[in-house]
């Protein structure tokens, strides 16, 4: 096991931060943490880096007690903060050249290191630029090269790709899975879901602290009860109409919201072919039809009430 | 790692051209403003002589004692009066008008007279010395009535030895110099303005402060090596800012500080850890943004030079009379003072005194600091 937590409790005051949480990660997983803004999913990732007090629980890194000192553990982790953490004095190079720093003492094999790393975000051309003249797509790939440049077994981003454009989104993207397939284990906290869904091979969604499902994505959304949302654009429907196939076998609901006919299904076979059938033998006309599986979105929905981004 | 955290850490802060301005060229600008400001101010507290005006009527030609001290006191180098003589009364008036002399004297029968044009020092010097010759020549009169051959028992000589009863002691053997208070502060305004060095430290230490600072804790290196090399690269830069101040002032600006060299490096030195140690220990102790604490460190570098004299030069001497407390706690004083007493005084006593303030002052913050800096991991970030 890389990460052990067990029973996490920290407190604010009154306000419960992380309520008895509990997950790990293993060795080779990019798990991802998932939650609403002020889940806690940033304040557990303090904790683990024994970054803040908590005021229960256990947490183990690669099978030891995390401490502040533990120096051992932090050798094998790299961090990649959510807010870009370079120092504006230096350049790209100096940057990443000083925090790998802090891990490798050998110059030489330092050199190498940063170099790759360079490589790997994609700012060779970038080298000697100061942070202040990168755009915030450089600035956020720099931010990445500081963190896992010296190799680290367990690197843990915390929601990497904020205000990030979307071609720069999927080259961290890539690069993240890229870490992964060469030995890294990823711990990688987003209120992205999308990005989630993208990248990583297990979810633990959190909310106000607590772990409220944790799977793989096909395991999460077996989880829940909806199979199928079918969108059909419906000119005119009757409330009768409605009514009647709110009665359809499988058919979980039914909404009529600015012309469209938005039908929740169950996880049954041919439920599109019974709406299409039933459209047809009451003379309803309709345009275009979607069908959509659920996402972690209606995960989320279905478990807490609420949207993922409320 | 030390060296390598401490390179960093020292192009970090060198390449930081705004805290570089403030600690080093804006105190350069204002030494040299200081000098344009203050170059005539010594000058124009050196004597001059008064320009004096003498109608040489039939009187005067008769009154040869006045004529010989008059005579007397307008030759050499350090004469009193540069003294012009008049032919007539019209003309006196008319040189008195036209602002040539600033008064003149005459003698009608026994009787001297001075006439001035307004008031002032000049005016005042020349009435104290009609007051002083009247005095001294009815004393000989009256002398030689009872004893007229007090003249040959050297009466002359001792009306003309005038005594002092108040003996006059000098702290040291340097001239007391009005100005060298002003740059001696600014000096030590340089040196706290060396706390926002001490500032940047903590700010790029601490973890609940900056997103840096979090980087780093999460590293596998002490929290206090890493704390104590960017300090070290800090007191490098701020060192050498306060020598190059100095030794403008000194080469540049001719600014004396006195004999002892040594001292007056060590001084800058203190000064230096103390500025640290203090920009430090407030942005540790201080749980509010950057603005804020710069704000607190901008306050008392600020204030603390102008309660040590750096704006008016008595403030110094006010806050030492009524608030002398005050003058003890304040770290530009001390710095200050400490500067002034190397020039000054020969004895290192009351440097010794300050110095000994600043030392317990840098123990003071660096323990603060210490309590503060060596917690591990934070309530909140």
């Amino acid at each position: 096991m890389i990460i052990q937590v067990k029973n996490l409790v920290k407190r604010y005051g009154d306000l419960v931060a992380l309520d008895h949480l509990s997950f790990n990660v293993k060795e080779g997983e990019i798990v991802g943490l998932l939650g609403p803004n002020g889940s806690g999913k940033s304040t557990a990732i303090h904790c683990i880096l024994s970054l803040l007090k908590y005021d229960k629980g256990d947490i183990e890194i690669f099978g030891k007690k995390m401490t502040p000192d533990a120096y051992d553990v932090k050798r094998d982790i790299g961090l990649v903060m959510q807010n870009v953490a370079v120092f504006d004095e230096l350049t790209v190079y100096e940057n990443i050249n000083y925090f790998c720093g802090l891990y490798v003492r050998d110059r030489a094999e330092r050199k190498r290191l940063v170099d790759e790393a360079i490589a790997f975000v994609e700012l060779e051309a970038f080298k000697k630029f100061y942070p202040k003249k990168l755009s915030g797509g450089l600035l956020r790939r720099l931010n990445i090269a500081c963190g896992i440049a010296h190799k680290p077994k367990l690197i843990i981003l915390d929601e990497p790709t904020v205000a990030v454009d979307p071609q720069s989104r999927n080259k961290i993207l890539e690069g993240i899975e890229h870490l992964n397939a060469q030995g890294a284990t990823i711990v990688y906290t987003s209120h992205y879901m999308e990005e989630v869904e993208q990248i990583c091979s297990r979810i633990v969604i959190i909310d106000k602290g607590r772990v409220i499902a944790s799977g793989t994505k096909e395991e999460l959304k077996a989880m829940i009860t909806l199979g199928e949302k079918i969108t059909v654009e419906v000119f005119t429907i009757e409330e009768d109409q409605l009514r009647v196939l709110r009665e359809q076998p499988g058919i979980m609901s039914v909404d009529y919201v600015s012309k469209q006919l938005i039908i929740k299904s169950d996880k049954g076979n041919n439920n599109l072919e019974i709406v299409l059938e039933f459209l047809k033998a009451n003379h309803i006309g309709f345009g275009r039809i979607y069908s959509e599986l659920p996402t972690l979105n209606d995960v989320f929905l279905e478990i807490t009430g609420k949207q993922l981004r409320d | 790692m030390f060296i390598h955290v401490f390179i960093y850490r020292f192009k970090c802060l060198i390449r930081d051209r705004q805290m570089v301005f403030w600690t080093l060229l804006f105190p350069l600008l204002l030494a040299t403003f200081f000098y344009m400001a203050f170059i005539n101010l010594n000058s124009d507290e050196t004597f001059r002589p008064i320009h004096a005006g003498v109608i040489s009527n039939a009187a005067y030609q008769q009154d040869q004692s006045f004529r010989s001290v008059l005579t007397d006191v307008s030759k050499g180098e350090d004469r009193l009066f540069n003294l012009k003589v008049a032919s007539s009364k019209e003309k006196a008036d008319q040189w008195l008008k036209s602002n040539r002399i600033q008064g003149y004297y005459f003698i009608s029968g026994k009787e001297l007279h001075l006439t001035v044009k307004g008031s002032g020092m000049d005016q005042s010097i020349m009435k104290s010395f009609a007051d002083q010759y009247r005095h001294d020549h009815i004393a000989v009169e009256d002398i030689l009535q009872t004893n007229p051959l007090a003249l040959n028992h050297g009466l002359m000589a001792d009306v003309s030895n005038h005594q002092s009863f108040v003996k006059e002691t000098s702290g040291g053997s340097a001239e007391p110099n009005n100005i060298l208070n002003y740059f001696y502060s600014l000096i030590a305004m340089a040196c706290l303005y060396g706390s926002f060095w001490g500032m940047k430290e903590i700010i790029d230490i601490q973890a609940d402060l900056s997103d840096r600072a979090a980087r780093i804790n999460v590293a596998p290196i002490h929290k206090l090596n890493a704390f104590l090399a960017g300090s070290c690269a800090a007191l490098v830069i701020l060192f050498t800012e306060i020598l190059i101040l100095l030794a403008y002032l000194h080469f540049g600006l001719k600014i004396n500080f006195g004999n002892r060299a040594g001292y007056v490096l060590l001084t800058a030195f203190i000064g230096s850890v103390l500025g640290l140690s203090f920009g430090a220990f407030v942005s540790a102790a201080v749980k509010k943004g950057e603005g804020v604490k710069t704000a607190i460190l901008m306050a008392v570098s600020m204030g603390g030079s102008f309660l040590s004299g750096m704006m008016v030069m008595n403030m110094k001497y006010l806050v030492a009379e009524y608030v002398p407390l005050l003058a003890w706690i304040n770290p530009v004083n001390l710095l200050t003072d400490a500067f002034y007493s190397l020039y000054y005084y020969d004895s290192l006593q009351r440097y010794a005194l300050n110095m000994g303030m600043m030392c317990a002052f840098i123990v003071l913050f660096c323990a603060g600091t210490y309590q503060i800096v060596r917690r591990w991991n934070y309530a909140s970030l």
